[in-house]
């Protein structure tokens, strides 16, 4: 182990040991333990200890591990012991190999920061948020930069009586870094977002047999718009500027949501964004979505490179609106099915394609097909696949700029379509910018 | 996730003299064709003039064949068969000369004296209005400028690994590509590629005397000299069946030379200013191509 590795548990025996060795007592045993006898730094840590007169379980090592403060956290730890706050706690089940599973999951925090943390083994585990406990034999990970505490089955929490950490406010808040609505994506962790409220409702809801009030709706800035639910009333208002500091991020099929739960902190503040241009607001490339999973009213404008199956003269269940093959629906049987347009388009942008669903009425004003003229045309000609032949050429290789929700899967990207429109190229004008550009590089 | 492969927009100079590719690991992952810019190409987007078709399958099963130029570098090759029902049914109504776009999956064959050739399986072939193929120009014309950046960027690295590009802000794709892209075809020869946007511009801004500087057999027409559309007209058609007699008799395999073209021109009373204005009128037809600088070629 070299110099550099060994400082910092060098650091933490001189602080233990206070004054009953000297700096040069110390390196000497450390490399007496470490060099000559070739023990693991645990166990040349707990021998020091022990050979001047600390006891090494005061400081809660027990059997091989150590222990830490959060912000000593590596993420490498295979067996460390936290002494910290429960911040925030939650107990859920999950399924893990298709094993459903009872976990608790929360932040812990100490004097010297904070770290989300899992108990594996949560069915007879019960924190109390606010409350200090002592996380043995917990071994750490590293994911998206930071570190998570896990206590697996050789793990264990205690309540160790008459301690009490204290979690500095600060702490708490500087975890949660601030960001731009159109920054955020999936795995941000904490997040402080400042914007307007576009909407918000209030519903009760049913969470495992318990009702639930939430207040969810709509919050943009200047960079893009996301869906917000609130576990706690904070009497939000539409067409409020507000700062919320501590919401975490859920995805829901790729488009990330912002949760205001009961760490977080909203207040008021004056509005900075005049007028948001709904539309500027979220223009997007396909690469963008592929890298956030999808969005809200989010813009992309591309080259249509397919029409595909599923697309032109459909058939659909009078009653749910699914749309069915031989008249039979996969919900309520046989119907009489009524008859339907739309379009499934692939959109590329040079970035990335994105499959895109067009509904009647633009479908209709796009193509200048009309369902009455289609469902003529089918009839005639005693086929409604001719539908989506005829309009392929009036859709395919056009320019167009779609505006909706955007959904992933396995299979990509997905758009539902709320507005379609030509996109006007100004050929002359960006063939003059890069000419200038391409003469003013050589 | 499964996500469709993107449609680069590139002329047929990238996409013709790429000769690497990767090949996916199983039937289902995709195979790309690295250009020597390090466009990792599994689907391209590509317009131009089809100029020509041929079906060499039968009636029945048709097998199509064509080319398409693209007015800025070349002709991309093409190769309709029946696991493309739409391009089959699509081409099989387009009689050439005319205005198409295509999408597809680019392929490379194998000749026997080991060189590659690429052609493009499409999935969609399209009559378009010119103007959308004007867009398409310049798409194609932005992007190889973006390309020839991102190379010229690569090259100032000290060290060209995946590691370094990405560490330089590279997505990790464009780094795979940039690497093996240098590894198997050297620094490129940026002057082909300014040529071609060079190209792609004067057919854009035809008002505008655009000139990159770069190396070129033939001088400008001046701007103020205009000709008259109306007593051309004639002389024009007379003209470009003089050159193309021509360019049939002076091939010496790869095209006809044009000093040789232009002696030959003035002799039947085509100057050279008057050639240039032919040749590139015929290049807009889809009539003859620069097989490179100092040749030209009837198709």
């Amino acid at each position: 182990m070299n110099e550099e590795e060994l400082t910092p548990h060098f650091e933490e025996l001189k602080k233990e040991l206070e004054g009953k060795i000297t700096d040069e007592q110390l390196r000497k045993e450390l490399n007496t333990y470490l060099n000559e006898y070739r023990v693991t730094i645990e166990a040349a840590k707990r021998g020091i200890k022990r050979k001047y007169g600390v006891d090494p379980t005061l400081s809660f090592v027990t059997g091989d591990s150590i222990s830490k403060k959060i912000s000593d956290l590596t993420g490498t730890e295979m067996n460390v012991d936290i002494l910290a706050r429960a911040v925030f706690t939650e107990k859920k089940t999950v399924t893990v190999r298709g094993e459903s599973k009872t976990i608790v999951s929360g932040i812990l925090g100490d004097e010297t920061g904070t770290a989300p943390f899992t108990v594996w083994e949560g069915v007879n585990v019960d924190l109390v948020k606010g409350e200090t406990y002592l996380f043995k034999n917990a071994y750490t990970k590293k994911w998206n930069e930071k570190v998570q505490i896990n206590l697996g089955s050789r793990g264990k929490v205690e309540k160790p009586e008459g301690v009490k950490v204290d979690v500095p406010d600060k702490i708490i808040a500087a975890e949660s870094a601030e960001i731009k609505i159109g920054d955020i994506r999936d795995g941000a962790g904490n997040v402080t977002v400042t914007g307007r409220i576009l909407s918000v409702e209030t519903r009760n809801i049913t969470v495992k047999g318990e009702t639930k009030v939430v207040h969810s709706g709509l919050i943009a800035d200047d960079t893009g718009k996301i869906q917000f639910s609130a576990w706690n009333d904070y009497n939000l208002k539409e067409k409020d500027s507000i700062c919320i500091k501590n919401a975490y991020i859920r995805s829901w099929k790729g488009i990330p949501q912002l949760n205001l739960g009961d760490r977080c902190e909203v207040s008021k503040v004056a509005d900075s964004f005049g007028v948001i241009d709904a539309a500027a607001s979220s223009r997007k490339t396909v690469a963008d979505i592929m890298s956030i999973g999808g969005g809200l009213d989010v813009s992309i404008s591309g080259t249509v490179v397919d029409l595909r199956g599923g697309s032109g003269l459909i058939n659909r269940c009078p009653q749910c609106n699914r749309s069915v093959l031989n008249d039979e629906c996969t919900a309520h049987g046989k119907v009489t099915p009524v008859f339907d347009l739309r379009m499934k388009l692939t959109i590329d942008d040079g970035t990335g394609a994105i499959s895109a669903i067009v509904n009647r009425q633009d479908t209709e004003r796009i193509t200048g097909v009309t369902l009455a003229a289609a469902e003529g045309l089918a009839k005639a000609r005693g086929d409604t696949e001719i539908v989506a032949r005829e309009m392929a050429p009036k859709i395919i290789m056009k320019r167009i700029t779609v505006t909706g929700n955007v959904l992933s899967d396995e299979y990509g990207p997905m758009m539902i379509v709320k507005k379609v429109e030509e996109a006007k190229v100004d050929v002359k004008g960006e063939a003059e910018r890069l000419f200038k550009e391409v003469e003013a590089a050589l | 996730m499964n996500a469709r492969e993107t449609a680069w927009r590139l002329f047929s100079s990238e996409l013709n003299s790429a000769s690497h590719e990767i090949k996916g690991a199983d039937e289902k992952s995709p195979s790309y064709v690295v250009t020597r810019l390090g466009a990792m190409v599994n689907r391209v987007l590509v317009a131009g003039v089809l100029t020509e078709k041929e079906n060499v399958g039968t009636a029945e099963e048709p097998m199509w064949r064509g080319r398409i130029q693209d007015l800025a570098s070349g002709n991309f090759f093409i190769n309709v068969g029946r696991y493309q029902p739409e391009a089959a049914a699509e081409i099989a109504e387009i009689e050439p000369p005319a205005f198409v776009a295509v999408v597809g999956k680019v392929r490379t064959y194998k000749t026997d004296d080991d060189r590659t050739f690429v052609s493009i399986r499409p999935e969609r072939i399209i009559r378009i209005p010119e103007e959308v193929r004007y867009q398409w120009i310049l798409d194609a014309a932005r992007s190889a400028w973006d390309r020839l950046n991102r190379m010229k960027k690569a090259l100032s690295l000290g060290e060209q690994t995946e590691d370094t590009l990405i560490k330089a802000g590279f997505g990790q794709r464009e780094a795979q590509g940039l690497v093996i892209a240098l590894e198997q075809y050297d620094s490129p020869n940026s002057a082909v590629y300014l040529k071609n946007i060079q190209n792609a511009l004067r057919a854009i801004l035809p008002d505008r005397n655009i000139d990159l500087g770069l190396p070129e057999d033939v001088a400008d027409v001046p701007d103020e000299i205009e000709i008259d559309p109306a007593s051309g007209g004639s002389d024009r058609n007379d003209m470009e069946d003089i050159i193309l007699r021509l360019l049939e008799e002076l091939d010496v395999g790869k095209g006809a030379p044009r000093d040789e073209l232009e002696r030959r021109a003035e002799a039947e009373g085509i100057s050279s200013m008057e050639l240039e204005e032919v040749s590139n009128a015929l290049m807009d037809k889809g009539m003859v191509y620069e097989p490179n600088l100092r040749y030209l070629k009837r198709i």
